[in-house]
This record gives structure tokens, sequence and C-alpha cells, in this order.
């Protein structure tokens, strides 16, 4: 069956400055009775002391539990969860975010709460100490599953253990952590002009911006604009670790770092992707590794474009433990084979097709609209960067998968890291090289 | 895979919000579409034209409530197998691959009946079957296109392609963009009717690495397996839904089709489609297709009844994790009048930062580090369990949580409900049901589930409308029938204690 492409012109958020230097997207609709609200703000954890870990997640998530404005957290609890609303504030790597999302009959109790928890936070000290105490059991926990003991030390063998991308809070930087530190945190960072509210749904526009403006209005501007990180050293030397755990299966993952998301081959490295083992149904590692070989029940490629730094690339899957080495290996003829012969022509019509008959996928929803318009500003990323993305993908050829294939994977430089039982293992990991077993952190 | 819809989260809308008890339902029921076909398949539609796509749901009234041991983890095995394509996708030449498959059968019985007989079984009978297989294994992969209909939808911009079975029902879905009607309709139409059980044996291989990571090595899917297990020693409910190993391995392509025919008839499935389309359309497109296939007759109801407990069951498992704790206590399903006292209790108990548990347990005392409730574990549809899974915070026990947990369940038994707690129920689950609206899937998924599972959607909105009639005693009365050591079973799970170990 054939279909015409779909003609659909999506609406856009409106771009207002104010002032202060806030920056609003507004996209209006009535559908539903709801209204909401989103913060970015320019902070991370990135930006924490080396010897303050967690520091930041823990600012975040004081916002909303430790009151603010002329309320304690309950008080906050109660208001919000009376009214349906919520409220919800973190810290991650890069940035920061505050939500409300409220029905609109209850917009103005629910907005000057919002504007109270990103202006007047109170750091309760009680509070903190409730949320270094969960800190301090989830440090406690996160050897108890096997995914994310791969995840994060896949991160420190590529990234580095002690570099803002791949380290962890422990016992000992959460303990040192006083109430005044996320003050001082909160203080550095939060700021109008540090800030990009996006609104979306049932509310009108003047109304919204004159509320909005009148409550921000006299919050000061920041002093000092973000520090900067050292930048990473981008190597591709081939290493192999194991981590022992008592398991039935093995947790892997193979692959090095990455690009940045405004590297312009990240198109063609993107449709790679996809047809290497980013697709669920039709990529090469999920036909071969999945459904020819039975080896595993989840497997595939990941590209992440970093926003700042590089990316990471890489392949995972699990299985049982004995077959091990057959699951890596497969994995690694792949990868390899993406550099010596360019794919095939079903191959990359597939990708591009799955990519662009699902492009309207990408706005669906108002808020899914605002949220990637304010994702591109923050990342500096070229406001018509989505429909860049679509004709860039439409003109990418064989011959610019296989030459980018060359230019940014290396097969050759591959850091394998498994999570598993070696006892169990088809062969010793020692077949690929010299073999690293890292101790299991526990603090 | 499947995740139970919780019974809180429901949806309708209401546009005057300040007296939605009288408009809710109005809402809702003014947009869904019912259809039923001639030969029973029920349709349900909401038009909705927000951006140019659909989401497709199909709801089959089976899952592994269905199976018995023996035959444990069938219908999630057919589950996997529904993506594996028809006589006319996924095949090279139909003609040419089925007697391979036939043959593969023939081998495989003579494989299974012959490692059935342990170690009085012939070794090296089994090594030329195991060998046989393989060959024809091999023979029927050269005629099969992997994933082909996964291909398809991809090529077409398909998003969330994928099926979860659950104890009382299992899920088909993907969202397609909205020109793409008459493909689903083609693809779907064929899929239901003329299904090829290909690659069987590798995808069983699959499917043991799916329980390996959930089950085994997983804390949380560990203890939960040995939950059901204790509490249900009857009925199907406590037979887990991902299979046993050995059931898995002794299953056959032929009886998992049998099991296809018996319970995946026309008969037996309600499809939810909500997004940007006309009804009318709809109908017509699919009554010359779906509304075409023969019904069959119904599948055998469940009979099994599991008896009355008669007194409290523990179940503990030594893991290398940190100690989790899971409570549970018998109840009735879907239908009877204490299903809804049960959505209250669990709302009170656990939604949110005001709720009694997370105040209590994790913010007040802080002897636990989550704590969470659900009130129809492990299906809905046939009498289950309350559950209540909680993690203590260290030093602090297993025992002190439970003992916690109790005192909170006593509270329900002694206390009445304030009215300000009735009125945050209620508003809750108001918003919820507006924001439920807000995606498409997630709207023709809670439609499709509940016509399935309680006979009817609009079981959403008499909630609501019970809800409001609910009085304090009735939450007492519930507690002091329910929340008995008798009838309570407990799984705990911690690291191996070495000072206990035996030499």
């Amino acid at each position: 069956m054939k279909f015409p492409p779909l003609d659909f012109h999506p609406p856009k958020g409106e771009r207002l400055v104010l002032p202060n230097g806030m920056i609003l997207y507004l996209l209006e609709d009535h559908e539903l009775p709801l209204i909401n609200i989103s913060a970015t703000i320019q902070t991370g954890s990135f930006y924490e002391p080396a010897d303050q870990i967690g520091l930041a997640s823990l600012t975040g998530a004081l916002m909303r539990t430790g009151g603010a404005g002329d309320k304690t957290g309950d008080e906050i609890d109660e208001i919000l969860e009376n009214l349906s609303a919520s409220i919800s504030t973190g810290i991650g790597g890069d940035s920061g975010y505050a939500s409300l999302n409220v029905l609109t009959r209850d917009i103005n109790k629910g907005f000057d709460l919002f504007a109270d928890v990103l202006m007047s936070p109170r750091f309760s000290e009680e509070k903190l100490e409730i949320l270094k105490n969960q800190e301090i059991e989830n440090i406690r926990r996160k050897n108890d599953n096997p995914s994310p003991i791969a995840g994060r030390e896949f991160a420190k063998l590529l990234y580095g253990a002690e570099t803002p991308y791949a380290r962890e809070a422990t016992l000992e930087t959460v303990s040192r952590i006083k109430r005044q530190d996320c003050v001082d945190f909160y203080s550095r960072y939060f700021h109008p002009d540090a800030m990009i509210l996006g609104i979306t749904g049932d509310f009108k526009k003047e109304e919204m911006v004159q509320k909005i403006a009148n409550k921000f209005n006299g919050w000061k501007k920041r002093t000092e604009p973000l520090p900067s990180l050292k930048p990473i050293p981008v190597e591709f030397k081939p290493s192999v670790s194991q981590i022992e755990k008592a398991l039935t299966q093995s947790y892997i993952r193979i692959g090095h770092l990455g690009v940045k998301q405004s590297n312009p081959d990240y198109y063609a490295l993107s449709i790679m992707n996809d047809i290497l083992g980013g697709q669920t149904f039709s990529s090469r590692l999920f036909k071969e590794v999945r459904t020819q070989k039975g080896l595993a029940y989840s497997v595939g490629s990941a590209l992440n474009p970093g926003n700042m730094e590089v990316g990471t690339f890489f392949a995972y899957c699990q299985t049982m433990s004995k077959n091990t080495v057959k699951a890596i290996s497969a994995i690694k003829e792949n990868i390899k084979k993406m550099q010596e012969t360019p794919v095939t022509p079903e191959e990359l019509q597939l990708a591009k097709d799955s990519f662009l008959n699902s492009f309207i996928f990408s706005f669906t929803t108002p808020s899914q609209i605002v949220s990637r318009q304010i994702y591109l500003e923050y990342y500096h990323l070229p406001e018509d960067y989505m429909e860049q993305f679509r004709n860039e993908v439409s003109k990418v050829t064989a011959e610019d998968i296989l030459r980018v294939a060359k230019k940014y994977l290396h097969p050759d430089g591959l850091t394998l890291l498994v999570v598993g039982d070696p006892d169990k293992f088809d062969q010793p990991l020692s077949v690929f090289g010299p073999v690293h077993t890292l101790p299991l952190s526990s603090n | 895979m499947f995740f139970r819809i919780t019974s809180a989260i429901i949806l309708v809308t209401s546009l005057v919000m300040s007296a939605p008890a009288i408009t809710l339902g109005d809402e809702l029921s003014r947009r869904v579409i019912k259809h039923e076909f001639k030969n029973g398949l029920v349709l349900l539609m909401v038009e909705r034209h927000t951006s140019p796509t659909i989401s497709f749901n199909i709801t089959y009234k089976a899952g592994s409530v269905n199976e018995q041991t023996g035959i444990t983890g069938i219908a999630h095995l057919y589950e996997h197998m529904a993506f594996k394509g028809t006589e006319k996708v996924g095949t090279k030449n139909y003609k040419l691959e089925k007697p391979a498959l036939d043959e593969m059968e023939k081998v495989f019985f003579q494989l299974k009946s012959e490692r059935a007989l342990g170690d009085r079984g012939d070794s090296v009978k089994i090594e030329k079957l195991e060998e046989a297989l393989d060959v024809l294994e091999k023979k029927g992969e050269s005629f099969a296109i992997p994933n082909e209909i996964g291909e398809i939808y991809g090529r077409n911009g398909a998003v969330g392609f994928n099926a979860s079975t659950g104890k009382d029902m299992t899920q088909y879905v993907v969202s397609l963009p909205s020109n793409r009607l008459s493909l689903w309709i083609a693809l779907e139409s064929d899929r239901m009717t003329h299904p090829v059980l290909r690659e069987f044996y590798k995808e069983k291989q699959v499917v043991l690495e799916e329980r390996r990571l959930r089950y085994e090595n997983s804390p949380g899917g560990k203890l939960y397996e040995a939950l059901l297990r204790t509490a249900f020693w009857v009925h199907p409910y406590g037979l887990p839904g991902i299979g046993w190993t050995q059931d898995v391995q002794s299953l056959s392509a032929s009886q998992t089709k049998e099991f296809f025919k018996t319970y995946y008839g026309i008969n037996n499935i309600v499809i939810a489609i909500v997004g940007d389309i006309h009804p009318d359309q709809v109908i017509a497109e699919m009554a010359k297709t779906f509304g075409q296939i023969s019904a069959p007759s119904l599948p055998p109801p469940v009979s099994l009844v599991e008896p009355l407990q008669e007194g409290e069951r523990r179940v503990h498992i030594e893991y290398d994790a940190n100690p989790i704790l899971e409570m549970a206590f018998h109840k009735p399903g879907i239908g009877d009048p204490d299903q809804m006292i049960f959505d209250m209790i669990d709302s009170l108990l656990s939604d949110g930062r005001t709720s009694r548990m997370y105040k209590h347990l994790v913010t007040q005392k802080q002897i636990a580090l989550t704590v969470g409730t659900d009130s129809a574990t492990p299906g809905e549809k046939y009498p289950n369990l309350f559950v209540i899974s909680a993690a203590p915070r260290a030093p602090h026990s297993p025992g002190e949580l439970e003992k916690a947990i109790d005192e909170e369940l006593n509270l329900l038994k002694k206390e009445p409900v304030t009215p300000s707690e009735f009125q945050k129920m209620i508003n809750q689950f108001d918003g919820y049901l507006v924001r439920s609206l807000e995606s498409n899937s997630g709207l023709a998924s809670q439609l499709a589930y509940y016509e399935a599972v309680a006979g009817d959607w609009k079981y959403i909105l008499k909630l609501r409308q019970e809800m409001e009639k609910v009085k304090p005693e009735d939450i007492i009365r519930v507690a002091r029938k329910y929340f008995v050591d008798k009838n309570k079973i407990v799984a705990t799970l911690s690291k191996p204690d070495v000072t206990v170990k035996a030499p």
C-alpha cells in the first residue's frame, strides 16, 4: 500500500522576553481545562564542587519539599494534593527544572506557589535531613539491580570516574552537605535571566504574560555566568572490564565516546545507528542477536549526542551467562561491518521512511512542541533544527553512512564492560584483550 | 511484558470542573462511540483531531489467567509469536515453508517425550533429535522474512508498536499517521486470522532471556513471583505469567496455536481507536475485514476458585540485595462493591506525599525508603490481592516496617476517615480523569481495559459516582473484614544472614 505524505503544519509557541531577562514560550490549547508551566534553568550537577557530589540534586529536591514563601513544605503538599495539582523541581547534569501542572480553575493558587518555589524556597533543615537520609539509603541500594551498575560504571570508563559526566554521590559527599550549601547553590544559579518558561494549555496569552511579569518583576538578575567545564580528552583505546556478581545473565555494554548534537554528521550517524541497533524491530542487532540467534530479550545500540561535551555510542544486551562471548562477538562484528560495507538500499530506505513518516509524532501535544523549542534555545541549536534534521535525513545516502561510520566508529577502540558471573561465561573475556576486574564500589 | 493499569488512574473529562459528579460522565459519554459488529467484536472510538495521528488498541479478553501448570507462559509466548507474521507477511513462500514448520513439530514432539523420561531418556537419541530440529529450524528460517510486520509498520511511521500480556487480558498497540488507517486494518485483520508461528524455538530462548532479566536477576521480580505463589494455591493468578522455565521449554508451536484458537476469537475482543478518525468511515472499513471474521464458540471460563486462606502465610527469599517487603490480603475482584472501597484505601494510603503511609512511614518515622499500595494484584477480574510494597531504610528492619504498616491498617479499622481526606480523594480522582484524555494511546488503553475486564468501559463513570456515596463506616467495615492475620501473606527478601547459615 502507498500513502501520500501528510500535509501537517504544527503550531509553534510564541517567544517573548520579559524586561528581567526571563524568556517565555507560550502556546494556547483549550481542549482540556489544564495548564502546564515549566521552567528550564541554567544550572546543573556538573557545576557542583567535587567534595559535595549530590548537592545539586538535593538542592533541586529541597526547593519543592522544604517550603517556600510563607508556607511549609507540608502545607504546600496539602494545598497541591487537594487541588489535584502538582509542582515538581529537580536539577540534573546540565540543567534544572521546575514545573506546574494545574486545572485551569486553580491557576492562581497554583501559580503563586510555583513562583514562591522558584523565588523564595525556605530550605528547611528538617526536610534536608530527610532527603539526605533517603539519598544515603539509595546509595546503599545502588548495587541491588544489575542494569544501573552497568550504566554507571560504563560512564566512568568512558568519561573518567572523576569527571562531572560520570562521578557519583557517596555516603561521604552527601553527609557533608549542609543547608547553607543548598542556599548558596540556589542563590548562585536561580535568576530570571537564567530561565526559560514554557506555558501551554488553557490560558489567555495577554493575561498570562501579565501574571508572570507581575510576579517575577522584582527578581534580581544573576551576577555571575555559568562556570566553564574542563573539556574531556577524547581517546579510543580498547579495554575489557568485568564486574563480578552472582547473576544468571551477563549485562553487556560495548562502545566509546561519540559526538555532539551540533555535529553536522549527526543526521547521517543517527540513521546509521537506526540501522545498526536503534530501530526496535528492524535493526541488524535486533534481527541477528535476538531473532536469529535467540541470545537476548533486549539488544540494541544507542547514539546519545552530547549537548555540552561529546556524547556516547554503545551497544547493549543481556544474555544468559554461557552465551556472553558469543553475544559480544556478534555485536562487535556488526559494528565493524558498518564501516566495511555500505548499507543496502532497502535498509537505508526503511530507516529513512521510518524516521520521516513518524516525524509528526514529535508534534502531537503543545507541551511537546514548546519543550523542544526551549531545548533548542537552551543548547544553542538553530530554531529550525527539526526541519533541518528532516531535510538532511531525506538526503542521506549509503555513501554518507559509510563515511560517517568510518569517521566516528572505532571498532578497534571499544570499551567493553560485562557485569555477571565470569565462572559461567562460555569463554573468558580475555579473548577480547587483557581483562580488568573492577571492584563493585559500595559506598 | 505487562504493567497493570492502576485502578486509580482512570479517564473521563469535564469541561466544567466545578460540578464534576454531574458533568464528568456526560463529556466522555458524548465522545465515546461504541459499535458492536455482528460477530461480537466490540469497537470503541474517540474522534480527536489535535494531531494527524491515531492510536490503536486491540485487547483480547484472555491472558495468563487462562493457563494451568504445564502450559504456564503460553499466553505471553503467543504474544511474542504474534509479531512473526502470517501466511502472507513474514514469508518468502508459505507453501514451501509450511511443510518445514510441520515437520519441526513432529520432531519436537519426539524430543519432548524423550526429555520427559528424565534420567531414563536416551541421550544419544536426544542429541540426534536436537540436531534434526536444528536443521529443520534453519530450513524454516530460510523462508522467513524476520520482523517483516514490524518493518512495514516502521516504514509507515508507526510509534509504540508493542504488546503486553496481563493476567486478565492481552493488548496489542500501535500509533500511526492518520492516513494509514487502512494499512492497520489490513495488517491486523490478517494477523488475527492467519498467524504463523515461525521461528518458534528461537523465540522461546528470547522469552527465557526475558524471564532471566525480569525475574531471576531482579530482586523485585523474584519477590513478586514468590508472593503470588504463596498467596494462590489453586487459582491461576498464582502462576507466573512469563511461565516456569520448564514449561516454556516444553511448549510446542501447535499447542500454542491451539491456545490461540481457543481464546483469541473475534467475539472475545475489544478494539479501541482514538485520534484523527471519522467513525463512520472506520466502521465501514472494518465491517469489510474484521466484520467478516466468523465467531468461534466462546472460550471455557476460568472455573478454579481460590479456597479461603486458613492462616497467615510467609515466604522469605535470600538474595544479594537490600531488604524489600510485600504484604498482601485476599479480596474480591471487579464488580464487587468492596473493590471500589479498596481503590479508595489505595489512594488514601499511598497516593502522593500527603497520603498516610508516605507521610507516616517515609517522612515522619523515616523507617521506609519507599512505600506503595495496589488495590488489585495481579489482575482484577477474579478475586485478587491488596498489596503493600515497601523498602525499609537501614538500620530499620523489614520486621519493624511490617509492624508500622500493621498499625496503619489498624488505624483504618478504628478511626473514621475525615471529610477532608474524602474530598481530597475525589478531587484527585477528577484530576486524573481530565489528564487521562491528554494522550490518545492512554485513553485507548483505558477504554479497552474496562470494556474487557469490567464488561463495560462506563464502569469508570460508575466508579466516580459511587465514590461520592461511600461513607467512613464503609472503609472501617472493609478494613476490619479483610486486614486480618488469617488473611495475610508476607513476603520478604534480604541478603543471606551469614550468622545463621547452616554449617
